[in-house]
């Protein structure tokens, strides 16, 4: 079911990650990602995929969904490794059979792509998964404030995020809701050809549509109710403010991105 | 052979992650043909999860729905007809409209049935009278009309496939008393024209208690009663723990009989009640 997607989701808790500042969280896992595509050898990317796991690990969010996390991506992974595999000839040959050279470039890389990948997901869902949308958009929101000097209403954007993300699972559980209306009267999404399948969607987005635009009338009216007038002098109950944990987290990182300029320089690099 | 069964029915929301709810917990009933049925719980008590899982949109955690002793989850094709078979209409009628006209999206069930034109025609303008749309208004927009308009049109939608088991959830939630009025009538009346099973999902016993034949309370996703109407007031005082209202006239007699009158409590509807008062007041003397 569309329900089981995890990706964007917000699991709530209280562990130290969940209680990270959300801009410091922003900052770190862009830079983590970015350093990722730095590591050159074993030693380095290792070093990488232990802070991933500690921070897994931190947040306390099960094991079981972050395997499930990675799921939708496996066919992605699975493509580019055998791409790799078989196009990459760099390096000794490991495996000669009629037109197809398997290198240990090939190999090396394969194995690189998958980290990568895998780790750039998992770490994009640990921001998901332990920051509430509005921390998070709240966060965006004053990290782009510098861009209102060019005339960017950067507050408007930061809500119009929030409100999209509030809505996508009241959307998902409202689709389900009219397919099964539907259904009841005996529309059929699972059989016929294309054009078929096409036009069994219209049931569903009509309806889909009018209450949307109905709940987003209703919503800047309530919102209008509570004297919401945008981002001017506009004051928040929750102070983001740096703490120990947050200077403490800065400091992993950095030491940790820095780690891997060193390995690179003392380990062979292998791709 | 009964109509309708559940065997040992439990249903669990979102399985195995964080949210797990379950809604429905070993439900095992039987529906017999041309029963009259209210289901009455509790906010939350599993009433829309059990009747969806009657018509085959939502399938059993675990446990079986026999449908004339069928199995509806046998095959594909079993479930599709089955729908055909058990209509439901859903709790909001915002939900399902969508065609241009009122009249269309009536058709969009008998259409889906593969009827031809004409048969289609036929079924449509029936279920329209049913539930009092005038032709004028089958040529409006659905989203033109008023909340109880929307609900007849939704409703209507579902008589136009002529089920043998025709199942409302809430019909009557939020219009006012003479809406309600007028859908309960539409109910009685289709009951007697089409002698088919009906099934009444709603929050009030006061609604139902007039009306149906036999009622299952709902009670924290576990069937609490299945009883005829009478034996179901016979042990009225467990009302209020699973979170259900008493009828008012109720109510009253509850509170006579405390007073040290000595009148039945059972009773649920105006006429029942001035039948006892009187018999009361002749047994005292006063008339
Ligand atoms: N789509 C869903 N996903 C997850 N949980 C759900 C979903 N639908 C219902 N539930 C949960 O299942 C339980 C039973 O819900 P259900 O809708 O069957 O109750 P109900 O008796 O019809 O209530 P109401 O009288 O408010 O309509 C509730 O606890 C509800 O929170
Ligand atoms: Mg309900």
């Amino acid at each position: 079911m569309i329900k089981d997607i995890t990706i964007g989701q917000y699991f709530p808790g209280n562990s130290v990650i969940h209680r990270l500042d959300p801009r410091l969280k922003i900052v770190l896992i862009f830079a983590y990602i970015v350093a990722i595509f730095f590591c050159k050898n074993f030693q380095s990317i290792g070093l990488m995929l232990l802070l991933l796991f500690v921070t897994v690990l931190l947040s306390r969010i099960s094991l079981k969904l972050i395997g499930k996390s990675l799921k939708p991506i496996l066919i992605i992974i699975l493509i580019t490794s055998l791409l790799q595999i078989i196009y990459n000839k760099n390096g000794e040959v490991l495996l000669e059979y009629w037109k197809i050279k398997i290198t240990t470039g090939g190999v090396y890389t394969a194995v690189f792509t998958t980290i990568r990948i895998a780790a750039l997901v998992l770490a994009s869902s640990m921001l998901t998964y332990t920051t509430s949308p509005t921390m998070l958009t709240d966060a965006i929101e004053r990290l782009f404030s510098p861009l209102k000097i060019f005339n960017i209403n950067v507050h408007s954007i930061a809500m119009m995020m929030t409100i999209a993300l509030r809505f996508i699972p009241t959307l998902i559980e409202e689709v389900d809701k009219i397919m099964s209306a539907q259904k009841s009267r005996g529309a059929d999404f699972e059989s016929g050809n294309l054009a078929k399948r096409g036009k069994a969607l219209i049931p569903i987005f009509i309806p889909l549509f009018i209450n949307s635009f109905r709940r987003a009338y209703e919503l800047a009216f309530a919102m209008e109710c509570r004297c919401y007038r945008g981002g001017e002098g506009r004051t928040r109950l929750r102070q983001m403010k740096m703490a120990l944990r947050d200077y403490l987290a800065f400091l992993i990182t950095t030491a940790s991105i820095a780690g891997i300029f060193v390995l690179n320089h003392f380990f062979a690099a292998v791709i | 052979m009964s109509l309708i069964k559940t065997e040992n029915l439990s249903y669990v929301y979102s399985q195995g992650s964080p949210f797990q709810v379950t809604a429905l917990d070993n439900i095992s009933i039987t529906i017999e043909k041309g029963e009259f049925i209210g289901i009455i719980g509790h906010t939350g008590s599993g009433k829309s999860t059990l009747v969806q899982h009657l018509n085959g949109i939502l399938k059993p955690t675990s446990g079986k729905v026999f449908f004339e002793g069928t199995d509806i989850f046998k095959d594909r094709q079993t479930t599709k007809n089955v729908r055909f078979k058990v209509g439901l209409c859903f709790q909001y009628p915002e939900y399902q409209l969508f065609e241009n006209t009122v009249y269309d999206d009536i058709a969009f069930g008998p259409k889906n049935m593969g009827l031809s034109k004409d048969e289609i025609d036929e079924y449509v303008l029936e279920a329209a009278s049913f539930v009092g749309i005038k032709k004028e208004l089958l040529k409006k927009s659905p989203f033109e009309l008023s909340g109880g308009e929307k609900r007849r049109a939704a409703i209507a939608g579902v008589i136009a496939m002529k089920p043998e088991v025709l199942i409302l959830d809430e019909p009557t939630a939020g219009l006012d008393p003479k809406g309600r009025k007028r859908i309960e009538r539409m109910i009685a009346d289709y009951r007697q024209a089409t002698e088919s099973t009906v099934i009444i999902v709603s929050h009030s016993m006061e609604d139902i208690a007039r009306t149906v034949g036999k009622v299952l309370v709902m009670n924290h996703g576990k069937a609490e009663m299945f009883a005829g109407v009478d034996e179901v007031f016979s042990k009225i005082e467990r009302l209020p723990e699973i979170g259900l209202d008493v009828p008012s006239i109720t109510r009253i007699m509850l509170r006579l009989r405390s007073l040290g009158y000595d009148v039945r409590t059972d009773i649920y509807t105006v006429e029942q009640a001035k039948d006892e008062l009187l018999f009361l007041l002749k047994e005292r003397g006063v008339l």
